[in-house]
């Protein structure tokens, strides 16, 4: 049996909502370490995995483990009702067909209930190895949304290429080419407005920009993203949940594009 | 596949002696076994009786496809082809083998080229049991199909200016030893070179130079040999299985319902031989009953036109009807592809059968072709009023079908609109997304177990 109570509905409204655009229908996996979430697009070219720690939740209860099968535009419909200062329980039985969420509203003494029903999905784990990356930019989320949505409007993909100098965003499209090149600053002020690059080795990938589009859909979790590049791997990344680490995260991995310069 | 039965034109005499000797009773002449060994077990071999004891197994091409094969060769009557009969895989049967029996008669022990292995050898492995019944039976074959590959060959007999000249018996057989080294061997065998030469005679123009008879290959003289060999397969029945394969069905007018009817009354109904499938009747029934009919067709028609004429009247009247004639003349037909397609080189064939064509005086195939357009046609009719017949019946169940796939329609789309509504704009759009040059996911990460 699983109850979780989240203090912030809004925290899985986000969640959900930045997922549910790569994502039709999954498992939320739900132990006693809290509930994860992994999953691949329908081409199987990227990948996003969440982790919602035991520790978000106040308090948190699983004895057994449990998949919810969620689809997630029906779990949107039902976090619409969420707002801002509502509180969050989820329940869900042992071998549950529909998972409970109950909205409270401390101010406004109101309760609200749904049941959402549950489906069987059939979903195949991947197992990530923790990686060292040649290159980690920590930059505010907002200005990498920027970035993307603006190369987007030049072309299909973009080719990151961080060096010494720094990291250079670049597309190169039928109207044109354009590129974002971002250094090493710390803000002392604003230390959230800091541009962190640790760089190991040069490297330089080509990704699909309505990806990376995608994955900024979770720009509003956190305002801070790390993004982590290797060669031949996958680009990942990541937000955490709440300014607090041990919360949890959501992660986005995205195949490089190889052999097609655009 | 087995071939059960194999008609030898050649020597019909030969092959009803050895075809006695068949059963594997303990009739003691024909039982011959190799020494056995783990890797070549015993074998079962049929022999013609009149076959002597000197009579060896030796490997000569096959006239046809030009491969070492094994044919057995009797110095005083000829030569033997094995035919190998088996059981169908889906029944696998072995043999028992008791070699005790008759260990002390075994005079004619014969071992494949080898020489002579002592008879004690033979009473040495008693009974035994083999895996694959395979039963090998010698018949006769007619050593002129051996021959002809040397009489064809351009490489022989080509005199200037791409002539055939008249050669020396000495020069085929000279080519042929080439290919195979017992046949030089074969050669000094008591009659076998005589044979040899007079059966070489029969398909060759001849002239005598000096006491020494010449010889150039006769292409009208073979289609006379194969022709006359075909008709002799092809005189009373052929074997049940080829009668109703070849001949039955291959003349068989499609049944059309009403006009059947009419059949039985117009005609007697037992003009018709082979309705009913052949299996169980024996083929010398068949025989009588088909020289029968040839009889009765003689008296009724006085010429082949006028046979013809009788035989279309009534063929459009009473959905087709195979006259005695048409039918023997089926069988000439598939008798003598059967030898060719058996003993005789592909691009030989297509001469002699161009030739037999042309050559009406020899045989004439037109009222069996014209029989055959007309079955052909029938059959066509058939095929499309039945296709017609088939649409109008499946008008009649679509009634329920088209329910049944109106309401799968149905769900199929209400499935297709769920999932849809399932889906988030985000998704759709990511669909389009040229993902060319990008691994899965799965290229990067192993599964978990």
């Amino acid at each position: 049996m699983l109850e979780a109570r989240l203090e912030q509905a809004m925290l899985l409204k986000k969640v959900v909502d930045a997922i549910k655009d790569l994502v039709q229908d999954c498992n939320f996996d739900c132990n006693d370490s809290g509930i994860a979430l992994q999953a691949m697009d329908n081409s199987h070219v990227a990948l996003v995995s969440m982790m919602f720690k035991a520790d978000a939740f106040s308090p948190y209860r699983c004895d057994r483990n449990i998949a919810l099968g969620v689809n997630l535009v029906s779990l949107t419909k039902v976090l619409r009702a969420a707002q801002n200062d509502d509180v969050l329980t989820l329940k869900a039985e042992d071998a549950p067909d529909s998972l409970n969420l109950l909205l409270e509203s401390v101010e406004a003494d109101r309760i609200s209930e749904y049941d959402l029903k549950l489906m069987d999905i059939d979903q195949e784990h991947l197992g990530i190895p923790e990686t060292e990356y040649a290159a980690t930019i920590q930059m505010p989320s907002a200005e990498f949304k920027r970035i993307c949505t603006d190369l987007m409007a030049m072309s299909e993909s973009v080719t990151i290429e961080a060096n010494k100098d720094g990291i250079k965003f670049a597309a190169n499209g039928d109207i044109g080419n354009g590129s974002v090149t971002l250094r090493s600053h710390s803000n002392v002020d604003k230390p959230a407005q800091n541009v962190d690059i640790e760089l190991t080795e040069p490297v330089t990938l080509t990704f699909s920009l309505k990806y990376l589009v995608n994955f900024c859909k979770a720009q509003p979790l956190s305002e801070r993203v790390r993004i982590s590049l290797s060669s031949e791997v996958p680009l990942l990344v990541e937000y955490l949940l709440s300014n607090d680490k041990n919360s949890g995260h959501l992660r986005f991995y995205l195949a490089p594009k190889i052999g097609d310069e655009e | 596949m087995a071939r059960a039965t194999r008609s030898k034109a050649a020597s019909g005499s030969a092959a009803a002696k050895s075809s006695a000797a068949t059963a594997p009773a303990p009739s003691n002449k024909s039982r011959y076994t190799l020494p056995t060994t783990a890797t070549n077990p015993p074998k079962i071999f049929i022999l013609p009786r009149k076959a002597t004891s000197e009579a060896r197994v030796v490997s000569l091409p096959n006239p046809r496809y030009n491969k070492p094969t094994r044919y057995l060769v009797c110095p005083e009557t000829g030569i033997y082809e094995f035919t190998r009969i088996t059981a169908p895989k889906s029944t696998p049967r072995s043999w028992l083998i008791d070699t005790s029996v008759n260990a002390g008669t075994g005079a004619e022990n014969e071992e494949k080229p080898d020489p002579k292995k002592p008879e004690s050898d033979d009473s040495e492995f008693g009974a035994y049991v083999t895996k694959g019944a395979e039963l090998y039976l010698a018949t006769s074959i007619d050593p002129v199909f051996l021959l002809l590959p040397a009489l064809v060959s351009d490489e022989t007999a080509r005199g200037e200016g791409g002539k055939k000249m008249f050669v020396e018996s000495d020069d085929y057989f000279d080519q042929l030893s080439k290919a195979s080294p017992h046949f030089s061997e074969i050669l000094r065998w008591g009659s076998t070179r005589q044979l040899l030469e007079s059966r070489m005679a029969t398909v060759c123009d001849t002239v005598d130079a000096g006491g020494e008879p010449m010889y150039r290959f006769s292409k009208e003289k073979l289609l006379t040999e194969m022709l006359s060999k075909a008709k002799r397969m092809s005189e009373n029945s052929l074997p049940p299985s080829m009668e109703e394969k070849f001949v039955a069905k291959a003349l068989e007018a499609p049944v059309l319902g009403l006009k059947r009817e009419d059949t039985t009354t117009t005609n007697s109904s037992d003009s018709t031989p082979k309705v009913e499938p052949a299996e169980s009747q024996s083929s010398t029934e068949a025989a009588e009953t088909m020289t029968s009919h040839a009889s009765e067709a003689s008296t009724a028609a006085t010429s082949a036109a006028d046979e013809e004429a009788t035989v279309a009247a009534s063929a459009l009247k009473a959905s087709m009807q195979a006259s005695p004639e048409v039918t023997k003349l089926q069988r000439l037909r598939v008798a003598f592809s059967f030898i060719c397609s058996s003993y005789i080189v592909p691009s030989q064939v297509s001469q002699l059968k161009q030739q037999l064509s042309e050559q009406k005086k020899l045989v004439d195939f037109s009222p069996l072709d014209d029989y055959l357009a007309q079955v052909a046609k029938l059959r066509q009719e058939a095929a499309s009023s039945r296709s017609m017949g088939d649409y109008s019946r499946k008008h009649v169940l679509d009634e329920e079908e088209l329910m049944d796939r109106a309401e799968k329609k149905r769900k199929m789309e209400e499935d297709e609109k769920r999932k849809k509504a399932g889906e988030s704009r985000g998704v759709k759009n990511l669909k389009k997304v040229n993902t060319s040059g990008m691994k899965k996911m799965s290229d990067f990460f192993k599964k978990k177990t």
